[in-house]
Parts: structure tokens; sequence; C-alpha cells
């Protein structure tokens, strides 16, 4: 839970005044509260999410291979679980919620 | 150095290993404090490769391992109730608690559901005005400011039907705990990166400093560990003791400001027992006053609860640094990852488990160290 995952931000919106945006994990994409990045990240950055949230902004290349990683470490159940509890928040993912 | 020919960044661990060799004159005890450092070390075998100049103690780097048992009973509790919707990262369901776990109560009946994120359980909770949304907001410094967000944002939209149950851990006060017990061999640390990219490393500082100890701020890669691994061995033999940050890629001194404002806001530091190391003065996050209303603990009124461990687990031992995994009577008989007897064996980045994975020929072959 503390590894976090890297992926790519493809898109920000903002919901009910919560900045958010799309994250595009290796294929499987899906929103991320970019809160604590709001003022440092850019459409196109790679970003470390943890449990949801953006920590941090790095670049591409490592990225990619912490991503590898935590496939090799088996912790594709997080990137699973990414896809698997997608649609749960879909209300407020695509910012046409309540 | 049969595990060499794995690293993905083979020539550069080469020449780590062979500096490390050189720089080091004796042999030097140092603990990583990250469950993914651990889960490295033990897959790449760099605690073999290295075992004639370092030991390497596993340190209590699992959120998972070391939520109090009693917190994990008062879990199966809140689960068992009709009324709730019990909510949780999913490394949690099948840790074991006095009498049960969570993947059991959610057989006979309990309402548990896995979310990946705690703004997923304010949305259940959002969508479900009728039951109660209790989410389990466990995890070291990492997690915190999302937890922490979760509250901000239930108590601004008016969310009264969710609530936390707080089992937050903070790292610094583990170190202090670890190096002032009496049985203390670790020499120098490799702290956590990702916690660090959220804290910063100022308050290390004071703590190297008082205790002689090199940190090392430090990734979880292969090539990160033997470099922080590196470093920590010149400031030992150089009789230097610095916080130093071999993860500059994603950690800044100052880690996230906002992030640490957000747990600010949301939590205060309180004295919290770790599971198998007893209680850390001020080893942990619990909700400020003002967020009382999302307190679980308080809402459902939960009394201190009697916990009893497993007889035969020696999860203190192993988070503490005392005993390896495999030294465990139960490592790999009574205790395996699916049927776990202690909290280690449950996670990715529990000691127990990652040796079940990927270190089981130790036990019987030797450590080769
Ligand atoms: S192997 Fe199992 S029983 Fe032994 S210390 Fe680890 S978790 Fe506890």
């Amino acid at each position: 839970m503390c590894l976090g995952i890297p992926g790519r931000l493809v898109a920000r919106n903002s919901v009910e005044d919560l900045p958010m945006g799309v994250v595009d994990f290796g294929g499987v994409t899906r929103d991320v509260c970019l809160a604590y990045v709001a003022d440092e990240v850019s459409v196109g950055d790679y970003v470390i999410v943890h449990v949801g949230f953006a920590i941090s902004v790095v670049d591409e290349q490592q990225a990619q291979r912490a991503l590898k990683l935590l496939r090799e470490m088996g912790r594709a159940d997080e990137l699973l679980l990414i896809r698997d509890t997608g649609d749960l928040v879909d209300g407020y993912q695509s910012g046409e919620a309540r | 150095m049969k595990y060499l020919s794995d690293y993905r960044d083979g020539k550069i661990a080469r020449s780590l290993v062979a500096a490390i060799h050189e720089a080091a004159t004796r042999r030097w005890v140092l603990m990583e404090v990250c469950g993914g450092q651990t889960h490295t070390i033990v897959k790449q075998g760099i605690d073999e490769l290295l075992g004639r100049v370092v030991e390497l103690v596993h340190g209590p780097g699992c959120p998972v391992c070391v939520t109090p048992l009693e917190q994990i009973d008062r879990a199966l509790m809140l689960a068992s109730r009709r009324e709730v919707i019990f909510t949780s990262f999913g490394d949690m369901l099948r840790v074991p608690g006095s009498y049960s776990d969570l993947f059991r109560i959610r057989a006979q009946g309990g309402d548990v559901r896995i979310v990946y994120s705690p703004l997923d359980a304010l949305e259940i909770a959002r969508r479900n005005p009728g039951r109660e949304v209790v989410f389990f907001a466990v995890g070291f410094e990492t997690t915190a400011p999302a937890n922490a967000m979760a509250v901000w944002r239930a108590r601004e939209l008016e969310v009264g039907n969710f609530t936390l149950l707080v089992s937050h851990v903070t790292v610094p006060p583990a170190m202090v705990a670890i190096l002032e017990a009496p049985q203390n061999r670790v020499q120098a640390f490799l702290a956590a990166g990702h916690v660090c990219t959220v804290t910063g490393w100022t308050e290390y500082e004071p703590l190297a400093e008082e205790h002689g100890t090199p940190i090392i701020v430090t990734g979880f890669e292969p090539v990160d560990i033997l470099e922080g691994i590196l470093m920590a061995i010149r400031q030992l033999e150089g009789g230097r003791h610095e916080v130093q940050n071999q993860y500059v890629r994603s950690v800044k001194r100052d880690g996230n400001r906002p992030a640490q404002d957000a747990i600010a806001k949301v939590f205060k530091l309180v004295d919290r027992s770790w599971r198998g190391i007893g209680p850390i003065p001020e080893g942990g996050l619990g909700l400020r006053e003002e967020f009382a209303d999302y307190d679980a603990e308080r809402k459902f009124g939960l009394q201190s609860v009697a916990a009893a461990e497993s007889e035969l687990c020696r999860a203190g031992d192993v988070l503490r640094g005392n005993l390896k995994p495999f030294e465990c009577a139960a490592f790999g008989r009574e205790c395996q990852p699916e049927n776990p007897l202690g909290a280690p064996m449950v996670s990715s980045e529990g000691a127990c488990a990652a040796y079940y994975r990927y270190g089981l020929h130790r036990k019987s072959g030797g450590t080769g160290g």
C-alpha cells in the first residue's frame, strides 16, 4: 500500500471544487485526486499515485521502470483493483457528479 | 552472485556491489524500513549477495503488519453490524484478528467492500444514505493525506454516515523505539522513499544526530537499495551520521507541503500501539477534536477489547529485526500466505510473506551469507 503506482495524467478536471484528473496506468485509466500536486502537474506528466492521490510528479523513464518493477513484484493486483473499482466511482469520475 | 544476472541494470548493480565490498572494513547491521525494499532485497537476494559485509535487518515497514490486533478486532466488530458497510484496502482482509478476519466476516454475511481509495469509500457513503459507511484508515504517512482528504470532504459535503476507524502510524517514532531498545543492533537505516516523498526528511535530522545513526532515504528498486547501502556504509566507515537522500528523483527535503498541511488539519499525533512492537509515544495519528464526528470508535462507542495473539506467532521479533522469518517455527508450516497466523505473512510487503515467496530455500540451505 505504500509503494504507489506511476501513471500518466491524460486529462484534468475538477469535481465539486476538488482538483481531479484522469490517469492512465498502462492501459487502465481512472480518476485520481490532484490536490497535492495541483501547482506542479500538467497533462502529459507522470505522477506517483497512492490510494487514489497523486503525491509526486516524476519523469517518464523512472515511471516506466517502477511500473515494470511493480508488475514483477506481483503488485499487478493493485492495477486490477484500480480497474475493478473504477465503475464504483463513475459518477464523480467524469465530473458529472451530483 | 547467482542473482546478479536478474538485475535490470546489471552493470551498475555489479559496480555498486563491488564498491560496497571495497568500502566495508567490517560487517555492519542495516535496517530497511519499507516493505517494498524488504521485498526487493529478499527477491533479488541482496542480503545474501552482501552477507559478508552487511547484515540487512527487515524493519516494521509494512503498515498492514503493525496495525494492532485490537484495531483488527474492532474492525471485525464493526463489519459484523447490519447497518454498516465496512470499507478497506484489500490488504487488510486476510489479516488475522483474535478470532476471525474480514474475509470470514464477509463470508458470514458482513458487508465488507474493498476500495482502492478512501474517496471511493466516501462515495459509497453518499450513495447509501441509509447505511453507515466505515473506512479502515491504516497506513504510514503515505496514505494519511488521502485519508485526511476523505474526512475533510465528508465534512465539506455534509456526509453524516461516513466515519474512519483510524489506525495510522508514523515512522520516525518507531525508528527511535528500535534504536532505544536494549537489544538493538541496528547501526544505520534505509528510510522509506515514498513515506519521505510526503514528509521530507527534516524530521530525521535530529534523530540521526542524537543517536549517531546514518539515515539514507532510499527508493525500492534494486539499484536504489544497493546505492543506499553504499551511502550508509561510507558514512559508518567514515564515522559520520547524517541524513542523506538516495531517492532524489522523488524526494525533496521538505516533502510534499500541501499533503503535510492536509494531514495536520485533520489529524494529530497520538500514542499508538504497534502490533508486535508495543506502545510507541506519538507513534500514530488520530482525528482532531473538530473531526470527532467522523471517528468510528466514538460513534459506535467501541470499548477496548481483549485481544489475543496466536501463541505460535513471533511477528514481534520479526518486526523488531531480532528474528528472521524462517527462524519462526510456524513459518511455512502452520503459517502460510493462504492461512496466515500473523500479519507479516499476509501482505506482499510483509517480511514473512517475502521470504515465503522468494526465500524458502534458505530455511534448509542456510543463509549463504
Ligand atoms: S512466519 Fe507466521 S507465525 Fe511466524 S512470525 Fe511470521 S507471521 Fe508470525
